[in-house]
């Protein structure tokens, strides 16, 4: 643990230089943050607990619209909202959860797009609550400590914060009960009863917090855009976006998701000119080269190969 | 000797299928219980049954004089009972010690404790070298050690071992016997599904036969063995 | 018009557009009954069909159901190749991989059709798109009840084929059971492959018989038709591909009833509500067989 700790802060000491140094690269490394922030808090439930939500972008939305109506409407700060947020993201996840917990492997994935398409039409529909299919726009933010919030380098350190938050989270649960409850639930539901464990308790929690996670990080998506529609925030591929990253780089381990971020955001900006805007092509691609060849993802694939190395010299001496 | 489990009446029905018919058993603590029977007997079914893995029709099953009827598998386990998978179930993608660690997390929170309690098991079965090792990996013997180690490290009071010697090798045989009986010394209740009768007679204090999903006889591993019915029942399904 | 006129509209316009639902669903539902695997891609199939439909008119000046004969056995062979080297490896893994496979075949066709003909809709005219008909007061457009009979049509021919031939009893074993099926001599290998190129044939039929109706988007109509799929076949029940014409027809009719009688927004909520309550309590589909929980 203080190993990936170390790891997060040097990680973080380099984040904190960034702007300083690349300060014309800041929406690029802004959008690597939150997809590496969103598909950690999303690999919680679907790689250390093996369900497999393709819904999350409702959490994501859900965070920018609490943020958006929170300050145009109510003229709340969004910190609070942020927080506002996460409960009620943590409440959905709860309800959303019960509701589909019953469905094992696919059949959950699929209704969790249900449920979030169901959600992206009440967000399209109920004008008085959303603004609508039209959107709704940030055009104030308070000014904490004089900080400019719509500067990029403000929402850079913000989006900054929620990835190191996210990551430091999942480190901490990696080594701790909880984490090994996710991991025995997602691996044998049955012989995890056997160790006392309830498996849907487990995946509850595991949902809300995943849920919770991602919500701030919408809210900073929100602040980052300042025009919000759920077209947008609620869309399937954004919650696909989410999934294959932490696929991509590797489910269930401390850096896959980070590093899938890193990889998938750091492509599309490679070959935005050639691919424009078909540029979910790539992660169309990659996807399907994960799963039949590094099913592990890439940093699941590498901790393996380093965990056999490790007891193969083990067991020589 | 105190009753630690009592179980009365233990009826499972499948659909219209009775596959268990009102079995009733009682284990006090120290004590081995065998369950043998022929191939769909409803020992397993029985097994499962007890320890909540099955909806049982009726019955009712006392712990440490507590009503557990009805309690899931994972309260039941809380409360102490401690069990194997006949086909062995580790947790595939984690090493032999994080296999333990789940066990071990169930009474205690800090990780250090739930370690050290985890690598005295893994000691006790005789795995502590291969704590590193991926679950995936270990070999047959070694697996049904694992199975038994997670079930230990759940500090229980009664363990459930479901076909534990299946396919072992003589020798493995004799170690895990001897395991087995080394429990017993620590005052843990064993109740035991098992096909090999050597290990039966050598360990059972009270053996109970099933066929057909009935108790067909009950007493000592010498006295069912030469119980009539009991031999027509094994002879009568080879 | 009376309430009752209106009704009986109502229901024919529901009854109509499922016959176009229910062909969007068999070939996802044909494919999972014997595969059991669920294929993400199949509504961009439908799109790639649509498209098929604008190449062939736009080249050729073909009418869409002139196109049907090029475009069906190009589907077909699609579906086989795709099976051949991707879908076959993944087939034993755990039943999530299949799922990621398909979502990105998925993600492949949208936005390799986005590449090529650009994100602006497309579309066909047709002398006969908006030319309609009544029966008994009853206004019946003529697309959609060509779309209805080539559902029939479509639904009976796979009917005899699976129940009439050497290849159907083959791909019924298959789907009853796949290692007995292996065991009398099957080449189950082969069989999903045929199955895949059916089911991928039946999805580019239905989009070019959806073309004239609907205008053609390369990345959004897939998800859209994905997801109808889902719904027509999980409210029939998975894997059976006659329950797919009910399952069709009633989620037309859901849709169509609950957008007129209750909040016309929410239509394509309608489905999904009943998608969601049919996975949560009857999980074989309203006229499936029981089958084990998933």
């Amino acid at each position: 643990m203080t190993k990936h700790l170390i790891g997060l802060g040097l990680l973080l000491a380099a984040g904190i230089a960034y702007p300083a140094i690349f300060p014309n690269n800041l929406t690029i490394a802004i959008s690597v943050l939150l997809f590496a922030g969103w598909a950690t808090s999303w690999d919680l439930l679907g790689g250390w607990n093996g369900q497999v939500s393709l819904g999350h972008a409702s959490f994501v939305g859900l965070g920018a619209y609490f943020v958006a109506i929170g300050q145009s409407q109510f003229g709340l700060a969004p910190w609070w909202t942020m927080a506002m947020a996460a409960a009620f993201a943590a409440i959905l996840g709860y309800f959303w959860g019960w509701l589909t917990f019953s469905l094992r492997g696919p059949y959950f994935s699929l209704s969790t797009i249900a449920v979030a398409e169901i959600l992206r039409l009440v967000a399209i529909n109920e004008d008085w609550l959303t603004g609508g299919a039209t959107g709704v726009f940030i055009a104030t933010l308070p000014e904490p400590f004089g900080i400019d919030l719509f500067s990029r380098t403000a929402q850079f350190y913000m989006a900054l914060a929620f990835a190191a938050v996210v990551i430091a989270t999942v480190i901490v649960i990696s080594r701790a009960r909880f984490g090994f409850q996710l991991r025995a639930v997602r691996e044998d539901e049955d012989s995890a009863m056997a160790a006392g464990i309830d498996p849907t308790a487990t995946k509850l929690k595991a949902f809300m917090l995943s849920a919770a996670l991602t919500s701030i990080g919408g809210g900073i998506y929100g602040i980052v855009l300042a025009f919000i529609e759920p077209h947008v925030m609620f869309a399937l591929l954004l919650s696909v976006q989410i999934a294959l990253t932490a696929i991509i780089g590797g489910r269930g381990t401390i850096w896959g998701p980070a590093a899938g971020a890193l990889v998938l955001v750091g492509a599309g900006e490679m070959f935005r000119t050639t691919f424009a805007e078909a540029n979910m092509l790539i992660y169309g691609i990659l996807i399907l080269v994960v799963v039949l060849f590094v099913p592990r993802g890439i940093v699941g694939e590498l901790a393996r190969r380093h965990i056999r190395r490790l007891y193969a010299k083990r067991a020589q001496s | 000797m105190p009753n630690v489990l009592r179980a009365d009446g233990i009826t499972v029905k499948f659909g219209g299928l009775t596959a268990v018919n009102d079995v009733s058993l009682s284990l006090g603590s120290g004590e081995i219980l065998g369950l043998i029977g022929p191939n769909g007997a409803g020992k397993t079914t029985l097994f499962n049954a007890v320890t909540g893995f099955a909806p049982m029709h009726s019955g009712r099953i006392t712990f440490l004089d507590q009503d557990i009827t009805g309690l899931p598998a994972f309260k039941r386990t809380r409360l102490g009972f401690g069990r194997t998978f006949q086909t062995e179930r580790p947790f595939e993608e984690l090493t032999v010690l994080e296999n333990v660690l789940v066990a071990a997390f169930l009474t205690v929170g800090r990780r250090s404790e739930a370690e050290r309690i985890a690598r005295s098991v893994l000691e006790q079965v005789g795995l502590a070298d291969r704590a590193h090792q991926p679950a995936l990996d270990l070999n047959l013997a070694r697996r049904r050690r694992l199975e038994l180690a997670k079930a230990l490290a759940v500090k229980p009071k009664v363990i459930f071992l479901d076909e534990i010697m299946a396919g072992l090798n003589p020798p493995a045989l004799r170690e895990m016997i001897a395991f087995v009986r080394s429990l017993t010394a620590q005052g843990l209740a064993v109740l035991m599904v098992e096909h090999i009768m050597e290990a039966i007679i050598e360990l059972s204090d009270h053996v109970i036969v099933l066929a057909s999903g009935e108790k067909i006889a009950e007493g000592t591993p010498h006295q069912v063995t030469s119980d009539e019915r009991v031999i027509e029942a094994y002879l009568g399904t080879d | 018009m009376a309430g009752i006129d209106i009704f009986l509209q109502n229901v024919a316009n529901g009854v109509l557009m499922g016959g176009v639902y229910a062909l969007i669903g068999i070939g996802l539902t044909l494919v999972f009954g014997v595969m059991r695997t669920i294929n993400f891609a199949h509504g961009d199939f439908v799109v790639l069909g649509m498209y098929s439909a604008v190449l062939f008119n736009a080249l050729l000046g073909w009418d869409p159901y002139l196109s049907l004969l090029l475009a069906m056995p190009i589907g077909f062979l699609t579906g086989v190749i795709v099976e051949r080297f991707i879908l076959s490896r993944v087939i034993d893994a755990p039943p999530e991989s299949a799922l990621l496979a398909t979502l990105g075949i998925s993600l492949i066709i949208g936005n390799a059709i986005l590449l090529t003909f650009g994100g602006e809709p497309r579309s066909v005219q047709v002398s006969y798109a908006s030319s309609t008909f009544s029966i008994a007061g009853v206004n019946v457009s003529m697309v959609l009840l060509l779309a209805g009979i080539a559902t029939v049509i479509m639904i009976a021919a796979l009917y005899a084929l699976l129940n009439r031939t050497e290849i159907g009893r083959a791909i019924r074993g298959t789907a009853e059971n796949r290692l007995g099926a292996e065991l009398v001599g099957i080449d189950t290998r082969r069989i999903h492959s045929i199955v895949f190129g059916l089911g991928v044939m039946l999805a580019v039929m239905a989009g070019v018989t959806l073309i004239p109706l609907l205008f053609a988007t390369p990345t959004n109509t897939g998800a859209v038709f994905t997801l109808k799929a889902f719904v027509v076949t999980v409210l029939g029940g998975l894997g059976n591909v006659g329950a797919a014409i009910a399952g069709g027809i009633l989620l037309g009719v859901v849709e169509v009833l609950g957008a007129s009688y209750f909040m016309s927004e929410y239509r394509e909520a309608y489905g999904l509500i009943a998608f969601l309550l049919i996975l949560l309590f009857r999980p074989e589909g309203l006229f499936g067989r029981t089958v084990k929980r998933v």
